[in-house]
This record gives structure tokens, C-alpha cells and sequence, in this order.
């Protein structure tokens, strides 16, 4: 009995160890407060942490994940509720997806392959959100964000990289791939 | 080693469709909440409030040392240019004297001319402090985070907020000590305004950009650059005279405005109650 609750309370805490190490990231964007530049750069570790923990760690991280950081996302970020929702879950199809294809073993591959999810994933929020209001999003933003996010990418996966070798060990991932 | 069977599937199989169509439910549900949004249901803001209850302590501890810092520099500075802050002051006081009287006599005069008139005034308006904890800008929307205090009970959605120099936004949620300011930049963000000079009305829209479009003009409305747009209370969500934002550019295909303020430097604001609609939650009065 007291080892069934304990390897419950493990698969809960490895499948919390994305969803906070993402969250803490975000709440840490939130120290300056100069505006401008910074504000751009508060829903990247999002979308490079979904990319990143779908495709490095999926038994770590799946589609209720996703789900759960887009209410986080929707909420925070003030765009209408199951914007970001939608958005995460279409990131989290093209990782799936993108990984099973690609079996990439060099981070340069997979930072590409994370450019192309982004793109798709930034039109389809523009698109959603454009007709959400019946207005188009400004072009200028979007593309500074879409940049912004694919740039900072390597920056977050390191601090991923960092969550999964503190917090998940290594020899589960082994038994579970 | 026997593989598994339910129902004669494999057991891959099932665990593959079973997630195929979690997966779609959830996509199904995220679309729903965005129709659900659309519509305007209370259902929504609850699921808004609750995560916002969470997530603005969260960001505020956050920001804490941050605010700190800035407090210091504030105060440092503020030791620094005491002399020559002083001599401004000075100045101003004795410019602010002469107006006093002009003030005195004009002011009598506009007594004298309401009641003449059978002039109503506007509801007297109450008005709390609130401190930005956050700033949200993004292509997708802008809005702000206040933290409230002990004011968070007379706080309502809709009020505006106003800084020194003018409106900033409208109450989005409240949630606990915390709300969350839809800004006048925003793409949600549609204000009936009219111009201080020309008396020109317009409906001022937001785009997620710094600039905001005059829209719904007058054909012939005389509207030119630096020409002040201030709120018209038209609809009767907003108090009346609010300045909001400058023309810019005036032209035949479009006007444009820029917003009195810098998202980045707002610390302190004010959130103006303005209680002339009939509140929908104790409106039985009214029936």
C-alpha cells in the first residue's frame, strides 16, 4: 500500500516537474519591470518549454499539460480564454508529430524543427485571435515575437535540460523510453 | 511474451485511440471556451477569477524585491534634486496664487450659469489608488496588473483607470487583492470619445499597437493634429471629459491617436468609480 502511494505521488511529481519549472520561468519574467522589450519575451519558455519537454521528456509531459499551461497562459497573458489553450495543443500535435518524423539527435536539428512549430503555431494564435476580434493583429509584434521566441529557445532548453537532470532522474527516463 | 487484447484490439491500440480523442476533446473544449468567451458567459470570468486568484500573488512576491529597488532609486534621486525640485515648486506656487483668484470668480460664475440653465452635473464619481504590479504587451493583447489592497471590495469590471495625464484602461477581473486592467491600446479596447476642440465624436479603437484608429467619424468633422480626445460618456460606462488620447495624424483615410501614457512608467493609478448603468448583478430594483 505505502509503495503504491508513493510511485502515485513520483508519476504525479515527474509530471509536475515541466508544468512548474515552465511556470517558474515565466513568474521570473515578471522581475523587471521595464516594459517594452520584456513584455515580448513572457510567454516564450511556454512555448519552448511544451516543444522541449513533448519532445525530450513525453512521459514527462502530455496533452493535459499542454492544456493546463494554456489556461495559465490565457489567463496571464489577458487574450480570451482558450486562445492559448488551443494554441499549446496545436504545438503539442506538431511536436508529437515533428518528433516521430524526425528523429533528431543534434539540438541544432531540433531547434529548426521547433522554428517550423512555432511559425505554425504563432499563424494559428494571429488567425484565432484576429477573428476572435475581426481584427488583424499587428504584423510588427507578431514577427518580433515569433523571433524572439525561436532566438531564446537554446536559452530555456538549457534551464529545461537543468529541471530534468535535478529532478527526474536519468536511469526512469531509460526504464520508460 | 502474449500481447494483450481488449475487446480483440491490441492494447497499443486502444491506448492510441483513447489519446487521439482525449487529444481532440481537449481541442474541442479550448475551441468551445473561446465561443463560450465570444458569447459572454459568467462561466468564463469565474475560471478567470480563479486562476487570476492564484497567479497574481504569485507575480507580485515576484516583483517585490524589483519594486524595492525601484522605490530606492525613486527615493535617492528624489534627495538629490530636493534643490532644484524646490525652486520649481516655488515658482509654480506663485503662478498657481495669481490663478487662484481668476479661479474664485470663474467658478462663481459657472454656479450661477448652471442654475440658470437647469443644468444636472454628472454623479459625483469616488476614486481609489491601486499600485501596477505587471505589465502585459504583446502582439495578442495589453493589459495591466493592480494590486488593490484594501480597496479590492469597492473595485467593479468596467471602471476606468486613470493616471496624472489620463485614462490608462477599464477593470477587466477582479479576483482577491489583484486586478487585471484591460488597457486603452488593447485590440478588445473600443472607447465613444470626442474631440476637446471641434466637439467631434468618434468610437477609439485599440490594436495591440502604440497607436490607437478614430473610427465612426463625422464626415465633415474638423479633426486636426494635437487636437485632445477625451471620453464623451456615450453608453454610460464611462464618466464624461476624460482626456485619452492626442491626434496624431488626421487625414482623409484615417485619424490616429497616441495614448497619453507609457505603459512601462505607470506605478500609481487611480480606478474612478462610475456607477450610472444599473449594476447587472443587483439590478431588481430597477424592475
Amino acid at each position: 500500500m505505502k509503495s503504491a502511494i508513493k510511485n502515485f505521488l513520483a508519476t504525479i511529481g515527474i509530471f509536475l516537474v515541466p508544468i512548474l519549472s515552465i511556470i517558474a520561468l515565466e513568474l521570473l519574467l515578471y522581475l523587471p519591470r521595464s516594459g517594452g522589450f520584456w513584455n515580448f519575451m513572457r510567454l516564450t519558455p511556454f512555448y519552448a518549454g511544451i516543444y522541449f519537454w513533448q519532445s525530450q521528456r513525453p512521459d514527462a509531459f502530455n496533452m493535459v499539460s499542454a492544456f493546463v499551461l494554456g489556461i495559465f497562459a490565457d489567463v496571464l497573458s489577458s487574450t480570451p480564454l482558450g486562445v492559448n489553450i488551443a494554441a499549446f495543443l496545436f504545438l503539442y500535435i506538431l511536436s508529437v508529430y515533428l518528433s516521430s518524423w524526425f528523429n533528431v539527435k543534434k539540438f541544432s536539428y531540433s531547434w529548426l524543427l521547433f522554428l517550423a512549430a512555432t511559425l505554425a503555431t504563432f499563424l494559428f494564435k494571429a488567425l484565432a485571435v484576429s477573428i476572435f476580434y475581426r481584427r488583424l493583429v499587428p504584423l510588427n509584434s507578431l514577427l518580433f515575437e515569433i523571433l524572439l521566441t525561436i532566438t531564446l529557445y537554446p536559452l530555456w532548453a538549457r534551464f529545461y535540460i537543468w529541471a530534468e537532470r535535478r529532478y527526474i532522474h536519468l536511469e526512469e527516463r531509460y526504464e520508460k523510453i | 511474451m502474449k500481447r494483450r487484447r481488449i475487446l480483440f484490439l491490441k492494447e497499443n491500440y486502444v491506448l492510441r485511440l483513447f489519446k487521439n480523442f482525449m487529444l481532440a476533446g481537449l481541442f474541442v473544449i479550448a475551441l468551445l471556451l473561446i465561443l463560450v468567451h465570444k458569447i459572454d458567459l459568467g462561466i468564463i470570468s469565474g475560471i478567470s477569477k480563479g486562476v487570476f486568484y492564484i497567479t497574481a500573488p504569485l507575480i507580485h512576491v515576484v516583483t517585490l524585491p524589483a519594486e524595492g529597488l525601484s522605490y530606492g532609486y525613486k527615493k535617492a534621486s528624489d534627495v538629490l534634486n530636493v534643490y532644484t525640485e524646490n525652486e520649481r515648486l516655488q515658482k509654480e506656487n506663485a503662478e498657481l496664487f495669481l490663478l487662484k483668484d481668476r479661479m474664485k470668480a470663474l467658478k462663481a460664475e459657472n454656479t450661477l450659469l448652471k442654475k440658470l440653465l437647469h443644468h444636472f452635473d454628472t454623479p459625483a464619481t469616488q476614486s481609489y489608488t491601486a499600485r501596477v504590479i505587471a505589465e502585459n504587451g504583446s502582439a495578442f493583447a495589453n493589459a495591466l496588473i493592480l494590486y488593490l489592497g484594501e480597496n479590492a471590495d469597492k473595485i467593479k469590471t468596467g471602471y476606468a483607470v486613470v493616471n496624472e495625464a489620463g485614462m490608462v484602461g477599464r477593470i477587466d477581473i477582479v479576483s482577491g487583492s489583484y486586478a487585471r486592467v484591460s488597457l486603452v491600446t488593447d485590440i478588445n479596447s473600443n472607447i465613444p470619445v470626442i474631440s476637446q476642440k471641434s466637439r467631434d465624436r468618434g468610437i477609439l479603437v485599440g490594436g495591440n499597437k502604440e497607436e490607437m484608429k478614430l473610427i465612426f467619424t463625422p464626415l465633415l468633422a474638423e479633426l486636426h493634429k494635437g487636437d485632445l480626445l477625451v471620453t464623451s460618456g456615450v453608453g454610460g460606462g464611462l464618466p464624461p471629459d476624460l482626456p485619452i488620447a492626442r491626434i496624431k495624424k488626421a487625414d482623409m483615410d484615417a485619424v490616429i491617436a497616441t495614448p497619453l501614457f507609457t505603459p512601462s512608467k505607470l506605478e500609481i493609478v487611480k480606478i474612478i468609480a462610475y456607477d450610472v448603468l444599473p449594476d447587472a448583478e443587483t439590478s431588481e430594483g430597477l424592475e
